[in-house]
C-alpha cells in the first residue's frame, strides 16, 4: 500500500556558476533525467573506460526549472499542480503525505518549498489548496479542522518552532508513540489556522525562529531539518452516522547536507566501504552484523499443532516480506539505533501512506 | 647549513598537531577546511626545516613502495634494526611529519596526496620498523593506508595494510614486548617524554584500532564470523584497558549476542548477554537534581532505555533457544517426537563432554574478577537445547523475567510499537512452553494467558497507525483459538461421554477463532470495504491461510441441527473454492500456500459429495 514517488527539479544556474563558466550537463527528457560526464572522452582507446558518457535516470516526475523563457520551463505552478494537487487529493481521502525535499545547501530546496513572495512555494499553495478546498466543498462552514505545527531536528534535538521558549537554552521535545496518535512529539504546540494568511503568518514566524538559533550556533538554519505538519481532519456522515477523516501532511525540509551536520565528524559516519576510524561507531558496526546475519539464519517457521483429520505440517508462523503480517518473527533483538528522524515519519513511510520525494 | 634551534622545531610541530585537533565544525561555514590547511602549512615548514631525507642505499634498491611490490613489503621483518645515530633519527622525524601530512591529507579529501605522504613515510622508517621507536608510527601510518583504500572501494588492499599492521604488532609483543614510543614523543624534550605506563597505553589503543578496522573489512568482504570475532576482540580489549563506558559498552555487547544467537552459537551469546548484565551494573545510580543540565537529564533516560534493550536481547535468547529446541524435537504435525528427543538426550552427554573445548577456544571477557563475576550469571542460565518441560520451564522463567523488566521502560504509551513487540515475545514464550507440555489441559490454559495479553492491546490500537502490528496480533489471536479448540477436541475424544459442556467450549473457541481471521481478512479490505481481486504480495500468505483456516473451522462447529450443519459445510466450500479458483487465476499464490492448496483441493471434490449425502438422509428422516 506505501506509494512513493521521486521528482527531481532542475534549478538555473547561479551567479557564481556562470561567472565561473560551468556548464549545464542535465538534460530532462519527459520522465528521464540525463546526465552527461563531461570527463568522458571520445578517444578511441577509451574502449577500457567503463563510463558512460551520457547516463539516465528514470523519475516520476522531471521538472526543468532552468530558463522561464524556455516553453518546457516547470514553474512553482506547475510543479504544484502535480505534487500539491496529489498531496491535497490524497489527505483528502484520509492518507498520510509525506513530501520531502532533498538536496544540497543551494540547490534550490527552499525555493521549491517555500518559494518567494513573488513566487510562492509548495508549502504555501497547498494550505491555500486546502482552504479553497474547505470553501467549495464543504456543505457547512468548519467541517473541517486545520492545525499546524512546525518543528525543527538539529543535532538529533527536538525544537518546537512555534513556541518562544521564555528560558535561555532551547529545550528538547521527547518524541514518542501513542497508541492513538501513532508517533508524535510531546509538548508540540498545533495551531489552528482558519485561514491562509495565519498559515503564511506562522510559517514566517516558525523560519525566524530557524534562523535565529543560527546566530548561536553559527548558521545552524542549513545544518537541521525542518518538518512542517499540516493536520486535516474533515467531517464527514458515514452511513448517517458522524464520523471523522484525518490526515496529516508532512512537509519536511531535509538539511542541505550531512556533512553540514554539527554531529557530522568525518570519523562517525559510514557509508560503503568506509572504515568508520573512531570506536564510537563499534555499535553500529556491531549492529550491522546483527542484522544482516538475521537474512541468514536457517530457522524457519514454526509448525502449529495441526490435529486429527489430516492436516499436516502447516506452518504457523508467516514468511513474506517484512512488511506482511507475522513476517518470520525476528530471531534476534536489535537495540534502537534510527535518527529521529526516520523514528517521527515512520508512519508516513510505510502502509497508509503517500511519500513524494523531490530533489 | 646552519641547524635551526630543536625548540623552534618542537614547537611549530606542537602548533600544527594543534591545529590538526580543531574540531571541523568550528571553522567558518565556507572554510570548513581552514583549520587543517593552517596545520599543514606548519607541518611544511617543520619539513623544510629538518631538511632533505637522508639517502639510503636499502631505498633506492628497492622497486615500487605501496604494494606494487607484493608481499615483500608487507612481510615481516626478519631482525630488529634499531633507529640509532643521526641519520636514522633523522629519517624518523621526517617520517612523522610525512606521517602527519598524509593524515591531514585525508582529512581535506584529497587522497592521492594522503597516500604519497604515507607510502613516503612507511618507506623511511622500512628498515627500522620493528625497533621500538618506529612500530607504533609504521602501525599507525598502515592503518591509515587501510582506511585510504577503503575509501577507494578497494578493499582488499586495505585488508592487506591492516593484517601487516596486525602481524607486526604481534610479531613486535612476540620478540621485544617493551612499550614503543609514541610517535608524538620524537618531537618532545626528553622531560616530557611519556612513562612506560602511558606508552603502553597508547600503543595498545592503537592496536585495539586495528582489530576494529579490521573487523569492519571483513564484515565489508561478508565474512561475518570473523568480524564477529574482531568486534569480540575489539570489546575485549576495551574492558582490559579500561576503555569503556558501562552502558555503551553494554549495549554493544548485548547487540553482538544477537549476532550469534542468530547463528545458534549459544554459548557464545550467552556470555555476551551475562558480561553485558556485569558490566552494566557497573554503572553509578544517576539522579537528577534542578541544576541538571539538559544533556545530563538525558542520561537516566538513557540508562533505563539501555536496561530495557538489555533485557529484550535476553528475551530473545531465551526464547531462540526454546524455539530451536522444539524445531529438532518436533514431528510433521508439530509435536513431540519422542524418538527425536532420545536421540538429543543421547547427544546431550557428548556436546557436555565437548563444552570445556569450545569454552577455551571462545573469546572470553574479563580476568580475574570479572571473569568470576560473569560466570557467576552464566552458571544460571543453560545455553543447551532444553530436553523436556522441567529444563524448558527454566528458560520460560528466565525470559519472562527480562519480559516484565522490558515493560518498565517499553510501556504502551510512549513506546507502542516496542511494548508490542515484547507482549508478542511473552506470548511466544507460553506458546513454546506448550510444546514441551504434556497435559492438554494445561496446555490449553497456556493459550488462554495468551489471548488474555493480546487481546487488550488491539482494543485501543489505532488502526491507521498501526496497520501491520494490528494483522499480526490479530492473526495470532486467531491462531491461539485454533489451537485451543484443537486440544478441546483432542480432550473431547479421550472422553467416553463428552457433554455437552464440552462441545459448547468447543464452539465458542471456533467462533473466537472465526471472528479473529474474518478481522484480519476484513482489514485487506479497500475504503469502499471491497475484497482486493489481487491481494498484495506481502500479505498473499497470511490471507490465504487465514482463508484456509476459516474453511477448516467452519467444516468443524458441532451442531445437532442439520440444516444448519448443511449451512456450515456450504460455507466451509466456498472459502475452500475461492483457494483453488484464486490460485488457479494467480500462480504465485500457488507457490505460496503448496500444502493448503492440495488440501483444499480435496475438499472441493469430497465436500459436494458429503453434502449430498447429508441431504438425502435428511430426506430420508
Amino acid at each position: 500500500m506505501a506509494n512513493v514517488r521521486v521528482a527531481v527539479r532542475v534549478r538555473p544556474l547561479s551567479k557564481r556558476e556562470t561567472k565561473e563558466g560551468g556548464r549545464i550537463i542535465v538534460e530532462v527528457d519527459g520522465k528521464v533525467a540525463k546526465i552527461r560526464n563531461l570527463k568522458v572522452d571520445n578517444r578511441p582507446d577509451g574502449f577500457g573506460d567503463s563510463r558512460e558518457k551520457v547516463v539516465a535516470f528514470g523519475f516520476d516526475y522531471c521538472y526543468w526549472s532552468v530558463n522561464p523563457e524556455d516553453p518546457q520551463y516547470a514553474s512553482q505552478d506547475v510543479v504544484f499542480q502535480d505534487l500539491g494537487t496529489e498531496v491535497l487529493s490524497g489527505a483528502a481521502k484520509g492518507y498520510n503525505i509525506c513530501l520531502f525535499a532533498y538536496g544540497q545547501t543551494g540547490s534550490g530546496k527552499t525555493y521549491t518549498m517555500l518559494g518567494t513572495p513573488a513566487s510562492v512555494g509548495l508549502t504555501p499553495r497547498i494550505c491555500e489548496g486546502l482552504f479553497i478546498r474547505e470553501k467549495d466543498y464543504a456543505p457547512l462552514p468548519s467541517s473541517c479542522r486545520i492545525k499546524i505545527s512546525f518543528l525543527e531536528i538539529y543535532n538529533e534535538r527536538v525544537r518546537d518552532l512555534l513556541k518562544q521558549s521564555d528560558q535561555k537554552k532551547s529545550y528538547t521535545l521527547r518524541v514518542r508513540e501513542h497508541p492513538e496518535m501513532g508517533p508524535y512529539v510531546q509538548g508540540l504546540s498545533q495551531h489552528v489556522v482558519t485561514n491562509y494568511k495565519q498559515v503564511i503568518q506562522l510559517l514566517e514566524e516558525g523560519i525566524a525562529n530557524r534562523i535565529t538559533a543560527a546566530t548561536h550556533v553559527h548558521e545552524a538554519s542549513s545544518r537541521s531539518h525542518a518538518i512542517f505538519t499540516i493536520y486535516y481532519t474533515q467531517a464527514i456522515l458515514e452511513n448517517n452516522l458522524p464520523s471523522e477523516i484525518a490526515s496529516k501532511i508532512n512537509l519536511v525540509d531535509l538539511a542541505g547536507s550531512e556533512r553540514a551536520d554539527p554531529s557530522y565528524c568525518k570519523d562517525r559516519i559510514t557509508e560503503g566501504a568506509n572504515i568508520n576510524k573512531s570506536l564510537v561507531t563499534l555499535g553500529i558496526v556491531i549492529s550491522t552484523l546483527a542484522q544482516n546475519s538475521q537474512a541468514f539464519s536457517s530457522c524457519q517457521s514454526l509448525n502449529s499443532a495441526a490435529s486429527d483429520g489430516g492436516d499436516s505440517g502447516i506452518p504457523s508462523s508467516l514468511s513474506g516480506t517484512s512488511s506482511g503480517v507475522g513476517s518470520s518473527r525476528r530471531q534476534s533483538y536489535i537495540p534502537y539505533r534510527d535518527s529521529v528522524l526516520t523514528w517521527l515519519l515512520k508512519d508516513s513511510l510505510g502502509g497508509n501512506s503517500k511519500t513524494i520525494m523531490v530533489a | 647549513m646552519a641547524n635551526p634551534p630543536w625548540a623552534e622545531i618542537r614547537e611549530k610541530f606542537q602548533a600544527a598537531l594543534a591545529l590538526s585537533r580543531v574540531e571541523l565544525h568550528k571553522n567558518p561555514e565556507k572554510e570548513p577546511y581552514k583549520s587543517k590547511y593552517g596545520a599543514r602549512a606548519l607541518l611544511e615548514e617543520v619539513k623544510a626545516l629538518l631538511g632533505p631525507a637522508p639517502e639510503d642505499e636499502d631505498e633506492r634498491s628497492q622497486a615500487e613502495d605501496g604494494l606494487g611490490a607484493g608481499d615483500h613489503t608487507l612481510g615481516l621483518p626478519a631482525e630488529v634494526v634499531e633507529a640509532e645515530g643521526p641519520i636514522a633519527q633523522g629519517a624518523v622525524r621526517l617520517a612523522v611529519i610525512e606521517f602527519h601530512l598524509g593524515v591531514n591529507h585525508i582529512d581535506t579529501e584529497e587522497l592521492s596526496a594522503g597516500e604519497e605522504h604515507l607510502v613516503k613515510c612507511l618507506r623511511l622508517l622500512r628498515k627500522y620498523r620493528l625497533s621500538q621507536d618506529c612500530v607504533s608510527l609504521y602501525i599507525q601510518a598502515q592503518n591509515n593506508l587501510g582506511i585510504l583504500w577503503s575509501e577507494r572501494e578497494e578493499i582488499e588492499t586495505a585488508q592487506a595494510y591492516l593484517e601487516s599492521s596486525e602481524a607486526l604488532y604481534n610479531q613486535y609483543m612476540k620478540e621485544i614486548g617493551s612499550p614503543p614510543l609514541d610517535p608524538t614523543e620524537h618531537f618532545l624534550p626528553e622531560e616530557e617524554k611519556l612513562a612506560e605506563q602511558e606508552r603502553s597505553k597508547r600503543f595498545e589503543k592503537v592496536y585495539t584500532h586495528n582489530l576494529y578496522y579490521l573487523a569492519q573489512v571483513y564484515q565489508h568482504m561478508e565474512m561475518f564470523e570473523k568480524a564477529a570475532h574482531y568486534c569480540h576482540s575489539t570489546l575485549k580489549r576495551q574492558l582490559e584497558h579500561n576503555a569503556y563506558h558501562p552502558i555503551e559498552w553494554a549495549i554493544n555487547a548485548a547487540t553482538l549476542s544477537q549476532f550469534y544467537i542468530n547463528k545458534l552459537c549459544f554459548m557464545e551469546a550467552r556470555h555476551c548477554l551475562s558480561a553485558a548484565n556485569v558490566i552494566f551494573g557497573q554503572t553509578g545510580k544517576i539522579s537528577t537534581t534542578e541544576d541538571t543540565t539538559e544533556a545530563e537529564g538525558d542520561v537516566p533516560e538513557l540508562y533505563h532505555q539501555r536496561k530495557g534493550e538489555i533485557a529484550r536481547c535476553w528475551i530473545k535468547y531465551c526464547l531462540t533457544l526454546l524455539q530451536n529446541a522444539q524445531l529438532s524435537m518436533q514431528d510433521n504435525i508439530g509435536e513431540l517426537d519422542l524418538d527425536k528427543q532420545s536421540e538429543l538426550r543421547a547427544l546431550r552427554k557428548k556436546e557436555l563432554d565437548e563444552e570445556e573445548r569450545v569454552r577455551k577456544k571462545a573469546v572470553q571477557f574479563g580476568t580475574g574478577e570479572l571473569c568470576d563475576a560473569i560466570s557467576a550469571v552464566e552458571e544460571k542460565v543453560s545455553y543447551l537445547r532444553p530436553l523436556d518441560f522441567e529444563e524448558a520451564r527454566e528458560l520460560f522463567l528466565l525470559g519472562q523475567h527480562y519480559v516484565f523488566e522490558a515493560k518498565e521502560f517499553f510501556q504502551i504509551d510512549g513506546y507502542v510499537t516496542d511494548h508490542i513487540e515484547v507482549v508478542q515475545d511473552h506470548s511466544a514464550l507460553f506458546k513454546v512452553l506448550a510444546f514441551f507440555e504434556t497435559d492438554m489441559e494445561r496446555r490449553c490454559k497456556m493459550h488462554k494467558r495468551r489471548i488474555a495479553m493480546l487481546e487488550p492491546l488491539i482494543v485501543d490500537l489505532n488502526p491507521q497507525y498501526y496497520l501491520l502490528v494490528n494483522r499480526q496480533i490479530q492473526f495470532e489471536i486467531a491462531h491461539a483459538y485454533y489451537d485451543m479448540m484443537d486440544l478441546k477436541v483432542a480432550i473431547a475424544d479421550k472422553l467416553r461421554d463428552p457433554d455437552s459442556h464440552i462441545v459448547k467450549k468447543i464452539n465458542n473457541l471456533n467462533k473466537s477463532a472465526l471472528k479473529y481471521y474474518q478481522l484480519f481478512l476484513d482489514s485487506l479490505r479497500d475504503p469502499n470495504k471491497v475484497f482486493p481481486e489481487h491481494i498484495g504480495e506481502d500479505v498473499l500468505r497470511p490471507a490465504m491461510l487465514a482463508k484456509f483456516r476459516v474453511a477448516r473451522l467452519y467444516g468443524k462447529i458441532i451442531t445437532a441441527d442439520p440444516k444448519k450443519e448443511l449451512e456450515n459445510l456450504a460455507t466451509s466450500l466456498e472459502h475452500y473454492k475461492f483457494i483453488v479458483d484464486y490460485c488457479e487465476k494467480h500462480p504465485e499464490a500457488a507457490q505460496e500456500i503448496e500444502v493448503e492448496l492440495e488440501l483444499s483441493k480435496e475438499m472441493v471434490s469430497l465436500l459436494p459429495t458429503k453434502m449430498e449425502r447429508f441431504r438425502t438422509k435428511m430426506a430420508l428422516t
